[in-house]
């Protein structure tokens, strides 16, 4: 039976308050790891549970962690993403607002593993609530002694602030969270150098999500093989998913990694909420490709939604029932694209313009012949020579619904409207 | 050292260099937008996206380091495809208004869509219209931001190598706009460089707007007329009328940068006082006559001058070229038979109590003066910036040390009279006043013999107990904040093995000047003796001092530093030029106005200077002038000092002269006429010609050509240089001795007094260099109204408010300006700027008294 750990406390009355979290065994694995651990030794036991990114990407954590040089001599830092941005994706903010000590463990612990002295929450600016509980919280950790100097009387000091973004998407982009935390305008930076080796202020820096720093006091307090033996062998643990859309119990679930996309929706969504049959699902936030209603058996992992042509990313699911236009639901998430482009590198700027205006035409019944074919071959213009992967999301889910649905975008230029309505 | 494949083609490359540059050095090109060789990468036009076996993606190549055994190729169809896509992506919002856009004929897009395609549009949606017209962002630059392909590269080199940030990016994403915000455009240098570097027409050159097409332009590569740093300029003329000034992105000192003055300030040559005709004085009222009637007078007047046995002197401008000042003092020594020539008149060459100016100089300039490029005197460890003002004065010069304390960690060190923007950048800073010079150095050197092992100094110099002893306890006492200065100085110092010192000119104007270049002296030599790698080099806000002291436009040498008592050197010049020298030292300008006011002096030729407004106290120089027998004024424009002459010839200016200038570096760069003199006037050096003609005299060349040549011949720094070999980068001079000298001055080091008085000072400021710059009709436009520059503090203590009228006043005089306030102004210091014509400054000033103590008033 699986049992919740990262929102095991959510549901409980004052879940947020330090006490609450230390009457569940919370801070037991700093404690542990301050007395047990050398910093390598976490290194590889992060290593050992196989452990994957959350926010998306789904890079191993452990050699994450791992490629910060050693050097004491240089600063290093530690930048959490909060910048939770991607439309259908809530996970964070519920560790955040309810949980938020868990998360703070998980960064003192980090923190520890790869030598930091200074850590950062980077947190989506309209976060209000996350943003006010986690000072409350961090200033609850300072007085019981789980941060600031000489943290329960080891030599480890850590000092953590919170800082504010001002509602940029791409901030979510781990090199332009680092530019954005330095006070310089939101935009990716150019990789090599990895943050790793030069992030924020030029200096060593890991930028991991809220979800993969709340796994780490489970992974110390229950071990790497118990992570391990969670979901599938190659993208193991607990997932919290995000159901929203057409669906009757939308909300977060934690479940092992792998289940099914079907399970997810049927068995804890309760299928949709007007009883309909489903159209459409989108796996992981609005950057993963949508798969038809026959797609849902696939497993959500990171390998087996890339295999299938699509990702996990943030787990983010959005189901869409048969009444939706799908021609819609990719010029609004075109238009969310071209909106939050920062504007840096050419395709990505002038293409997601062309591509939705071009969209908007189409949707609104001024589509042109020619034009699906046009959109085809500017995803193809604009696909993989981007700065940063956001233009390369926005142009795999308007891939996916070209793939699966191109004849609602035929139709929409032949008869000027739309199949569904 | 990396060896990838470009192209099929195998080539060996420095580790780490990018993609782009490996493939540029063997004549592969990448087409770039974003890409600017000293900018920071930015990777954002995706232009220059190429294949790398191995890599799933298309990777960009300004970025991308090149890593041993790498497969490049530039080539394939999806890079061409790429590069397709891309440049439609760019057009698809592009207004597409070639026909009324200044750019066309020298825009990259259009170049690059002419080789890469597309060759036709697929867009027909609405575009992206930023504004319906095009608006200024100041007087010198307009912006079309339609035509933006947002390579940011405006926004990189205002903040990255002007370090003005004036320019930054508002909006996001398709509605970014590169402009400036807040109030950061108040702090535009208008310098233009954002202009230069836009590879559309989005930013351009007002005062240039809608007045040619680039195909219609002749153009012309000279040099700056106006600092020390020697800038390349590059003149567009349309039928005979100037145009514009651009720089060169590979050429020069300054590449693709030049200042407000450079780039703007050229249009002086058509200024409206230029004197069209010769002027002979008659009836006390000069009157324009012909050439034929001007050499006639002059002939007599010579002959009676030169009948009177009265002593001459000879004052030119370092503004000429090196063919022009050679050809001056020749002229001074082989007509005049004198030595009293000089080409300044704000230095303090002689306060009569310490040894002359130019006796000091002459060692450091002839024996220790680096005569390295910019870039090599910053390939150091240590940079000391003394005396001026780099920002104001060499605008350029700054630029270049702004990019390479990007690049390397060196250590900045600045002490100056006035805020510079390399502050930020340095690791100390101490603001002095003129005069305290000498006893920062000597407190440096006090802080190096203290913390150093001075056995070896001991040996080398045989006072230097004496020295040691002199300059104990110097740099502490007295001023806030140089103790601090002087030991991160000297442990800056202590821990560099190579050095460089950058001297600003202002340090020669300051009384006590002459103390000041000897313990400058006592630094090198105990610096060179302490095995450092020393560099120095002077700061001069005028393109051809250095050149103007090779000539031997000097009273006590002659060119190539040979001495009057060097038997050698005057034979060598004596056999040359066939005539006898007289062989003691001249006058320098002090000398001659004092002289002159005794009325001991014959008569005086002034050569572009002009004194009546220059020199420090306009009273003593207007009695000294008027009393001489003759006064020549050989000038391009009409002058205060002109106005006061007997004859008038009309010379040129560098826009109408060949020739060369020699810049604060020590490099040779070619001037090259584009300007027809205007109505009667004529080459600066064909009337020098024509007045030796005038008399028994031998003759002095009457070509710049055949100036060159003599110098060449004779000056030791020229020697082996072959003037059709310079190229756009000028050749270096060379030093002819460079042994380190092995005496210390031991001049008295007075600690200096600080009194609550405020002290007046002046000098360049961005816009104005002498009296040069107000001529520029641009120029004028952007500051044309005086003003001092105080302190927030002080102004409240004088009950004076920023923006208000003025009364500067000294002992005996006053002028009216308004009064600019800031808060980084160091206390206790007025600044004036130099000039302002109409405000008549060295009414305040006095002969060696400077700074001198002023009190404002309100009006």
């Amino acid at each position: 039976m699986f049992e919740k750990s990262l929102l095991k406390n959510v549901g409980k009355n004052k879940s947020h308050v330090i006490d609450s979290y230390i009457s569940s065994g919370g801070y037991d694995a700093l404690k542990k790891v301050l007395k047990e651990y050398t910093p390598e030794e976490l290194i590889q036991l992060v290593k050992d549970s196989s452990l994957r990114g959350r926010g998306g990407a789904g890079f191993p954590t452990g050699l994450k962690w791992s490629f910060v040089p050693k050097d004491p001599t240089l600063p290093k830092y530690l930048c959490c993403n909060a910048d939770e941005g991607e439309p259908g994706t809530f996970k964070d903010r519920e560790i955040i607002e309810k949980d938020p000590h868990q998360l703070i463990e998980g960064m003192a612990i980090a923190s520890y593993a790869i030598g930091v002295r200074n850590a950062f929450i980077y947190i989506r600016g309209e976060f209000v609530l996350g943003a006010n509980r986690l000072e409350e919280a961090i200033s609850e950790a300072y007085k019981k002694g789980f941060l600031g100097k000489k943290i329960l009387g080891s030599d480890f000091s850590l000092d953590l602030s919170v800082h504010r973004g001002a509602g940029a998407y791409i901030c979510g982009e781990e090199t332009a969270l680092i530019e954005s935390l330095e006070g310089d305008r939101g935009q990716p930076r150019f990789k090599p150098p990895f943050p790793a080796i030069k992030g924020l202020y030029m200096s060593p820096t890991v930028v991991n999500n809220v979800e993969t720093l709340s796994c780490i006091p489970h992974i110390v307090l229950k071990g790497a093989s118990w992570f391990k033996e969670i979901g599938p062998e190659k993208s193991p643990g607990p997932k919290i998913y995000c159901l929203s859309g057409h669906v009757k119990k939308p909300g977060v679930y934690e479940l092992p990694m792998g289940v099914t996309l079907r399970y997810l929706i049927e068995e804890h969504g309760e299928g949709t909420n007007s009883g309909k049959k489903i159209k459409a699902v989108i796996p992981g936030g609005v950057s993963a490709p949508m798969f038809p209603e026959s797609g849902l058996d696939i497993d959500m992992d990171f390998d087996s939604l890339a295999a299938a042509g699509s990702m996990l990313g943030s787990g983010g699911v959005i189901v869409m029932d048969e009444t939706t236009c799908i021609v819609k639901v990719a010029t609004r998430i075109i238009e969310f694209f071209h909106h939050e482009s920062c504007g840096k590198c050419t395709p990505c700027r002038e293409g997601l313009e062309w591509v939705s205006k071009i969209l908007i035409r189409l949707e609104s019944g001024d589509g042109r012949k020619g034009d699906v074919e046009l959109l085809e071959d500017l995803c193809n213009n604009i696909f993989g020579k981007t700065f940063c992967p956001l233009g390369d999301g926005a142009v795999m889910s308007l891939r996916g619904a070209l793939k699966h649905f191109k004849e609602e975008f035929l139709y929409h230029v032949d008869k000027g409207g739309c199949m569904v309505a | 050292m990396a060896i990838v494949t470009i192209d099929n083609r195998e080539v060996e490359v420095k580790d780490a260099i990018s993609i782009l540059d490996a493939a540029r050095s063997i004549g592969i090109d990448i087409p770039t937008f974003c890409f600017q060789a000293r900018l920071s990468g930015l990777a954002s036009c995706r232009l220059c996206l190429v294949e790398i076996e191995g890599q799933r993606k298309l990777q960009p190549s300004c970025v991308t380091p090149v890593m041993d055994g790498m497969v490049i190729k530039t080539n394939t169809p999806a890079v061409v495809e790429s590069r397709r896509a891309m440049l439609e992506f760019i057009l698809a919002n592009h207004p597409l208004d070639c026909p009324v856009c200044d750019k066309a004929g020298e825009c990259e897009l259009q170049d690059m869509v002419f080789t890469f395609g597309p060759r036709e549009g697929r867009f027909s949606d609405k575009k992206r219209r930023f504004h319906e017209k095009d608006y200024r962002l100041n007087s010198v630059v307009v912006k079309n931001a339609n035509r933006c392909v947002q390579c940011q590269r405006c926004v990189r080199m205002c903040e990255e190598i002007v370090g003005a940030v004036a320019l930054g990016a508002i909006g996001r994403g398709a509605w970014t706009e590169e402009t400036g915000f807040v109030k950061s455009l108040e702090g535009c240098d208008h310098c233009g460089n954002c202009i230069e570097v836009c590879p559309v027409g989005s930013l351009m050159n007002y005062p240039y707007r809608y007045k040619s097409r680039p195909w219609d332009l002749a153009e012309t590569d000279t040099i700056c007329p106006y600092c020390g740093t020697g800038c390349h300029i590059t003149v567009g003329l349309r039928d005979g009328n100037l145009m514009r000034v651009r720089s060169k992105k590979d050429t020069g000192i300054n590449r693709e940068t030049l200042c407000v003055k450079g780039r703007f300030g050229i249009d002086f040559i058509t200024d409206e006082h230029r004197i069209k005709r010769p002027m002979v004085r008659k009836n006390n009222t000069l009157v324009p006559v012909s050439w034929r009637e001007t050499w006639n007078c002059l002939q007599e007047k010579l002959s009676a001058l030169i009948g009177s046995k009265k002593p001459v002197g000879g004052l030119a401008s370092p503004r000429y070229t090196n063919e022009v000042l050679y050809t001056f003092q020749k002229l001074m020594r082989t007509v005049f038979k004198t030595n009293s020539i000089d080409s300044s008149v704000k230095f303090n060459v002689s306060d009569g109590k310490s040894p002359d100016l130019y006796e000091v100089l002459g060692d450091i300039i002839s024996q220790r003066y680096s005569r390295v490029s910019l870039s090599d005197a910053l390939d150091t460890d240590a940079v000391l910036i003394l005396g001026g003002n780099i920002t104001d004065e060499n605008p350029v010069t700054d630029y270049t040390l702004r990019y390479t304390l990007s690049k390397k960690n060196l250590k900045l060190f600045i002490a100056s009279i006035r805020p510079t923007r390399l502050d930020t950048d340095a690791g100390a800073v101490f603001r002095h006043l003129p005069g305290e010079e000498s006893f920062i150095l000597a407190g440096v050197l006090n802080g190096i013999i203290g913390s150093n092992k001075t056995d070896v100094l001991d040996k080398t110099f045989n006072n230097f107990e004496t020295f040691k002893n002199a300059v104990k306890g110097s740099g502490n006492g007295g001023l806030t904040g140089l103790g601090g200065f002087i030991k991160d100085l000297v442990s800056g110092i202590n821990t560099s093995k190579r050095i460089s010192l950058f001297i600003g000119g202002e340090l020669l104007r300051s009384s006590g000047a002459s103390t000041s270049v000897q313990m400058l002296h006592n630094l090198i030599n105990i610096l060179d003796i302490l095995k450092k790698v020393v560099n120095i080099q002077f700061l001069f806000d005028l393109p051809n001092q250095l050149g103007a002291w090779d000539m031997g436009v000097m009273p006590n040498m002659l060119p190539g530093y040979r001495r009057l008592d060097d038997s050698d050197g005057k034979g060598l010049f004596e056999k040359d030029w066939g005539v006898s020298l007289p062989s003691d030292a001249g006058d320098n300008f002090v000398r001659m106005m004092e002289r002159s006011a005794k009325g001991e002096m014959g008569g005086l030729y002034i050569l572009g200077e002009d004194p009546v407004l220059t020199y420090p106290d306009v009273n003593v120089v207007k009695d000294a002038l008027s009393k001489l027998d003759l006064l020549i004024v050989q000038d391009a424009f009409l002058t205060e000092t002109a106005k006061m002459a007997d004859i008038v010839l009309p010379g040129s200016t560098f826009a109408e002269n060949d020739g060369t200038f020699t810049n604060n570096e020590g490099r040779l760069q070619r001037v090259r006429g584009f300007h027809t003199p205007a109505f009667d006037s004529k080459k600066d050096i064909e009337i020098l010609s024509h007045v030796a003609s005038l008399t028994e005299c031998k003759r002095v060349p009457s070509s710049s050509t055949d100036a060159f040549e003599e110098i060449l011949r004779l000056i030791e720094p020229y020697k082996g240089i072959n003037l059709q070999e310079i190229g756009g980068d000028g050749t270096m001079t060379h030093n002819s001795k460079a042994e380190s000298l092995k005496k210390l001055y031991v001049p008295k080091i007075s600690t200096p007094e600080r009194t609550k008085a405020l002290r007046l000072v002046t000098g360049n400021n961005l816009f104005h260099s002498g009296h040069l710059s107000e001529r520029s009709r641009t120029l004028k436009a952007l500051l044309d109204r005086p003003f001092v520059e105080i302190n927030r503090e002080d102004a409240a203590d004088f009950n004076v408010e920023d923006g208000e009228d003025v009364l500067v006043c000294t002992r005996d005089s006053d002028i009216k300006v308004k009064v600019r306030t800031g808060r980084s102004f160091p206390r206790g210091v007025a600044f004036i700027p130099d000039n302002f014509k109409d405000v008549r400054l060295n009414r305040l000033f006095k002969r060696g008294e400077y700074p001198v103590c002023v009190e404002i008033k309100k009006v």
